[in-house]
């Protein structure tokens, strides 16, 4: 077990009733480094991300083999408490579900349940925190009584980072995170991203080339269930090994 | 494999064709400028002259539609060694066109004291635009085994002029009123080491095209290495 990289999946198999979705995924995820998940629709990038928090649990029939190691610990073990897990694996998704809350309550809703903080000046302290973290305190510092949903898109999208960085987790799973936003919105998301590396290992999915070239260290391509190459994002975008990833990233495939 | 958009297909298509006949242009106006030299053919060096802004303008359509690709399409992977490729290809190719037209007008400056004695150049002639067809070739098949023999061949390129050097130094020593002459022969020499250097530059683009790997400014063990895929 080597202890530099934090995220080890061995073998991961994942059907959905009769369909399988993931073919023996093996995969070696860098501590504090972004890794893009790309490929087309329905590669199974999407199913893998949700395997890392055990969020497929919730899908009906839905039947996973293999193992996912997080600090050398199966998180498919039977000892494992799911919602422990998803305090340390947190999660922000394509569009941005900011309870129907202020954005202070956003914000203190995961920790109190949590019993990380109480409320009270180190609550207030935790949601400035987490809001700064966020890139998102300055705009909302007057307005924390406001309710999130009126918010834009993506100071709503930044909420939800700064709600999944309350909990202080150790990995942030990104689903699209930017799909729903305009570019300067993005532009936002991306730099901090960039800037909650140094703290977090985040693994993103992206449908958008560019993006996974700008933001990520290393990239893994998926197509049809299975993993066709992993490696450092400069590499895949410039010289590829593989031809289906060739093919894929410029735009082959069809 | 085709892109998916097909417009992206027909555009690079376009792009190779021009720089493809900009190295058409390019190599012709190599053979005439050693030719116009060797004939003493005034009519020809002038030309020679005329055509080279033929090829600057080539480089700058060249040049705008890189630019459109990179823009409109954001190439990656193959796609983008192809661009980056081309566009270090193009500069070298509009080089060694202005070298060629420096060669004709040497030959037009040399006109009231002609060499008398030519050495090697038609020799070197030779061989330098078989260089820089070599290194086209590879570009347009994708060759990279014909592109390592113009590295190669380089070196024998260098020597070469090397020994014409010192042998027009002899006949300037022997012979002063031989100097404008030999230093004009001299610098056409100079001029067509310079074009292989570029196709050299050119034939090392295409190893970075098929490969993706860097080899220049390095020596040949360890191109050789690169290629197999070991560190050096």
């Amino acid at each position: 077990m080597t202890s530099s990289k934090n995220i080890s999946i061995r073998d991961l198999k994942l059907w959905y009733k009769d369909a399988q979705a993931l073919h023996g995924i093996d995969l070696e995820i860098e501590h504090n480094k972004v890794t893009a998940f790309i490929g087309p629709s329905g590669c199974g990038k999407s199913t893998l991300l949700r395997c890392l928090n055990r969020m497929n649990d919730r899908i009906p029939h839905c039947r996973t083999e293999g193992d996912i190691l997080i600090d050398d610990k199966n998180i498919y073990d039977a000892d494992i408490d799911v919602v422990q897990l998803r305090s340390r694996v947190g999660m922000v998704f394509q569009k941005p579900n900011p309870f129907p809350k202020t954005i202070y309550e956003n914000v203190a809703y995961a920790p109190r349940i949590h019993g990380i903080t109480s409320d009270g000046p180190k609550m207030d302290e935790l949601v400035e925190y987490s809001l700064t973290r966020a890139g998102l305190w300055n705009e909302v510092k007057d307005k924390l009584q406001e309710p999130g949903t009126a918010l834009s898109g993506g100071q709503q999208q930044r909420l939800c980072i700064a709600r999944t960085i309350a909990v202080k987790p150790e990995i942030i799973l990104m689903d699209e995170p930017c799909s729903a936003l305009d570019p300067i919105a993005t532009a936002k998301i991306e730099e901090l991203i960039d800037e909650l590396k140094k703290e977090f290992t985040i693994i993103i999915v992206t449908h958008s080339m560019q993006q996974a070239a700008r933001v990520s260290d290393n990239t893994a391509f998926f197509y049809l269930g299975k993993l066709i190459e992993f490696g450092d994002t400069r590499d895949i975008f410039t010289k590829p090994k593989e031809q289906q990833t060739e093919d894929y990233i410029t735009g082959r495939f069809g | 494999m085709q892109h998916t958009m097909k417009r992206f297909d027909e555009e690079m298509v376009q792009l190779k064709e021009h720089v493809l006949s900009m190295g058409g242009l390019v190599e012709r106006a190599i053979g005439h400028a050693v030719q116009s030299m060797l004939e003493q053919d005034e009519k020809l060096a002038v030309k020679t002259i005329e055509r080279d802004r033929a090829i600057n303008a080539l480089e700058v359509q060249c040049d705008e539609m890189t630019r459109d690709i990179l823009v409109r399409r954001q190439p990656a992977a193959g796609d983008l060694r192809f661009i980056l490729a081309i566009m270090k290809v193009v500069t070298d190719l509009e080089r060694i066109g202005d070298l060629a037209a420096s060669i004709a007008k040497g030959m037009i400056q040399s006109e009231e004291s002609p060499p008398r004695n030519f050495s090697n150049l038609d020799t070197m002639g030779e061989k330098v635009q078989k260089q820089v067809q070599r290194a086209l070739d590879a570009f347009s098949r994708g060759d990279t085994d014909l592109a390592m023999l113009v590295i190669q061949k380089d070196v024998k390129i260098d020597k070469l002029y090397k020994r014409m050097y010192r042998e027009l130094l002899t006949y300037m020593m022997e012979d002063p009123r031989s100097i404008s002459g030999s230093i004009i022969l001299s610098d056409a020499a100079k001029n067509l080491e310079r074009i292989s250097a570029h196709a050299t530059n050119i034939a090392e683009m295409v190893i970075y095209m098929e490969y993706g790997h860097d080899i220049r400014h390095v020596d040949h063990d360890a191109a050789a290495k690169i290629l197999a895929g070991e560190d050096i």
